[in-house]
């Protein structure tokens, strides 16, 4: 038996007293002080949030739209060694050698004087070659189309131009010449070294080609992993070796993937340079640990219970998995692996590395073609001199986070149709 | 120690015979020898932590998904050894289904939740097959009536008692020859308990049951053989109205009487 102690008595607790009333007074102000701090978090970053979306769609904005300028074209009196009969016969190949920039440039030197030319984009010819090929009869009359205006202008329309191009810009305007409409092709064509001229979909082919080699590398991979890891794997220290190898993979910086992606895929397997091929490779690499570790944690919040129900009853293991636990776990493996999948498309570093850096001016064809991809496009415009390029950077942001999240809207979605409520 | 007295039973159903099971180096189960009958419930009581649970598991191998636990001994199906490098532990479970303390239902309709076990095992050829099985067992688990109207609602959304009996009709339908219960009424409330023994009584003599319970009341209730544990041994094994009137062994007297448990 223990020794008994003595305690002496307490005097009973004055829970009315000043003492009580000042102790209950500070943990009030802490509340408060505590809520107040957790608003003013919340509220810088939603104002971070709301600065650089409002920053990048108003300059995006800018970067969708074009101005285009008014051209008088007479084509008899350009003296084109061109027939509509040749064109209607072979467009392509009758377009060989014929000098279509010259005449666009002549017939701007004509219609707006000395230096007119300049007011045009270097693309402006080629409205002239599509006006041809839609209709060879043209080559027989004077036309007026509207053509891409040069970057200068295109500026001033905006009210951000030099003094002269802003004052050439007010003449031009005055006389009804110019106008700015929607850039189309901005969403259809590739990378140029004419700002006016250039579009986004080459580098967004090129993001969408790599993120399909990416999610089909490393889910399918990183899931089996996942419900090995989970489901049979004995738990021993090569388990745990492995558990934090995959953990530790995932905090390896995306640059360090990049010179694998170089030193292996391209160096050692000769795979071809800027492909998204490789590009996808090297980023299923960094995505696939992401999707271990979030397949885990989907696999392990399935309760044990329907593990139990199913195996009772007679169900093999892989039935208790593909049957039971996959299905349960689903939403927040796809949840995870948007996560990644989206970290992935925002991935520069590595791209760089594989050469997905290159000027390339035509859309991929496919997986094993040159190609840039989104992010780098954006690297690469925002390095460039030309002014026109801001708003295009700019606008290259809002598309590629408009497809950031379109991707989380898929998440959400596809995490509200799996959820399942016991 | 006392050898326990294994009772004997004329054509056992299942029979233990010196079992001992270990977690890692903790043992707990020692050396336990029962017979399971094909006509009597069978209960197994005990305070908690006594291993009855524990050697429930080991008559349908559940114990085998614990990585630490080892069984030694014998434990036969019909005079076959179910620890038998050959027995197939999935078609095992198959006969020797299992109903848990908690209510377990998949995410899935009462349909899906009855039919699955059927399905997997391949004993409906057709549609109209696995309508029959699903009715059958939800029928013999006096489940039919409630649910009949709504068999594509999802299981998850019944209340406790029918979550339970669905387990039940989950069990049956897979037409197994024995079924474990291990605490089947521990969530449930008086009404719904009183229902589930019930229907313990409906299955006697079409399956061999077993049922473990902490609950005294119960195991007189449905019960015609209780095996009482203590600290991983068998203490007493005995028809349930001579052990619960005239107890051989002290320690199953005094938890009998509320000494201890």
């Amino acid at each position: 038996m223990s020794d008994l102690v003595v305690l002496p008595d307490r005097a009973p607790t004055e829970w009315r007293g000043t003492a009580m009333r000042r102790r209950i007074a500070r943990r009030y102000a802490a509340e408060r002080r505590f809520r107040a701090l957790g608003l003013l978090a919340v509220l810088v970053s939603a104002g971070f949030l709301a600065f650089l979306l409002v920053a990048m769609l108003g300059e995006g904005a800018r970067g969708f739209r074009q101005t285009e300028l008014s051209l008088t074209i007479d084509f008899p009196a350009a003296h084109l060694p061109l027939t509509a009969q040749a064109v209607a016969r072979e467009p392509r190949r009758a377009m060989i050698g014929v000098d279509l920039e010259g005449a666009v440039a002549n017939a701007a030197e004509r219609q707006y004087g000395a230096g007119g030319a300049r007011l045009l984009s270097d693309g402006a010819w080629l409205t002239a070659r599509d006006a041809i090929l839609r209709d060879p009869d043209v080559l027989g009359r004077s036309i007026t189309l509207w053509v891409p205006a040069a970057t200068s202008i295109d500026i001033a329309a905006k009210d951000a131009g030099e003094p002269a191009a802003e004052a050439a810009y007010a003449k031009l305007s005055g006389r009804g010449l110019v106008r700015t409409v929607f850039a189309w092709h901005f969403l259809t064509s590739a990378d140029s070294t004419d700002p006016t001229l250039v579009g986004i979909w080459g580098a967004l082919k090129g993001s969408l080609l790599t993120m399909a080699v990416t999610l089909l590398l490393a889910f399918p991979i990183g899931v089996l992993s996942a419900l090995y890891l989970e489901e049979y794997a004995p738990k021993n220290r090569w388990t745990d070796l492995i558990e934090v190898s995959i953990n530790n993979l995932a905090a390896v910086p995306s640059i360090i993937f990049g010179l694998l992606g170089l030193a292996v895929f391209l160096q050692t397997f000769h795979l071809p340079r800027s492909a998204p091929l490789v590009g996808g490779i090297t980023l299923a690499l960094m995505t696939m640990p992401v999707i271990v570790i979030a397949g885990r944690n989907a696999i392990k919040g399935v309760p044990p219970s329907i593990r139990d129900a199913a195996l009772g009853i007679g169900a093999s293991r892989v039935q208790v998995v593909f049957h039971h636990v996959l299905p349960l776990a689903l939403p927040g493996i796809l949840t995870g692996t948007i996560i990644g999948m989206a970290r992935a498309l925002g991935e520069t570093a590595p791209l760089l590395m594989i050469g997905m850096r290159a000027f390339v001016a035509t859309p991929p064809g496919g997986f094993t073609d040159p190609s840039s991809a989104l992010p780098v496009q954006i690297f690469l415009w925002s390095d460039e001199v030309s002014a026109g390029f801001i708003e295009k950077t700019s606008a290259a942001i809002v598309v590629l986070l408009a497809v950031l999240m379109a991707m989380n809207g898929v998440a959400i979605y596809l995490r509200n149709k799996f959820e399942r409520r016991w | 120690m006392l050898e326990p007295r294994p009772l004997k039973v004329d054509a056992p159903k299942m029979t233990a015979r010196s079992v001992n099971v270990y977690y890692g180096a903790k043992q707990a189960i020692r050396n336990v020898s029962i017979d399971v009958s094909m006509e009597d419930v069978t209960a197994f009581i005990g305070p908690s932590g006594c291993g009855k649970s524990t050697f429930l598991r080991t008559l349908n191998r559940m114990n085998d998904t614990v990585a630490s636990a080892r069984v030694e001994g014998d434990i036969t199906l019909d005079g076959e050894d179910i620890y038998a490098p050959d027995m197939d532990v999935v078609q095992l479970r198959a006969r020797v289904g299992m109903v848990f303390q908690k209510p377990n239902p998949f995410p899935k309709s009462i349909y899906e939740n009855v039919a699955y076990g059927a399905r997997i095992h391949g004993l409906a050829s057709a549609r109209a097959d696995m309508d029959q099985i699903v009715e059958r067992s939800l029928r013999r688990a006096g489940l039919w009536d409630e649910v009949k109207d709504r068999l594509h609602d999802s299981g998850t959304a019944l209340s406790g008692g029918q979550q339970q009996r669905l387990c039940i009709a989950r069990a049956i339908a897979v037409d197994p020859e024995v079924i474990l219960m291990d605490e089947p009424c521990s969530a449930l409330d008086p009404i719904a308990t009183a229902r589930i023994e019930e229907l313990i009584h409906e299955l006697r003599g079409r399956y061999a049951i077993v049922i473990v319970t902490h609950n005294m009341q119960q195991a007189a209730r449905v019960s015609q053989r209780t095996a009482f544990f203590h600290l991983g041994t068998l203490v007493e094994y005995g028809s349930t109205s001579e052990m619960f009137t005239n107890p051989r062994e002290t320690r199953t007297k005094d938890y009998i009487t509320g000494r201890y448990g």
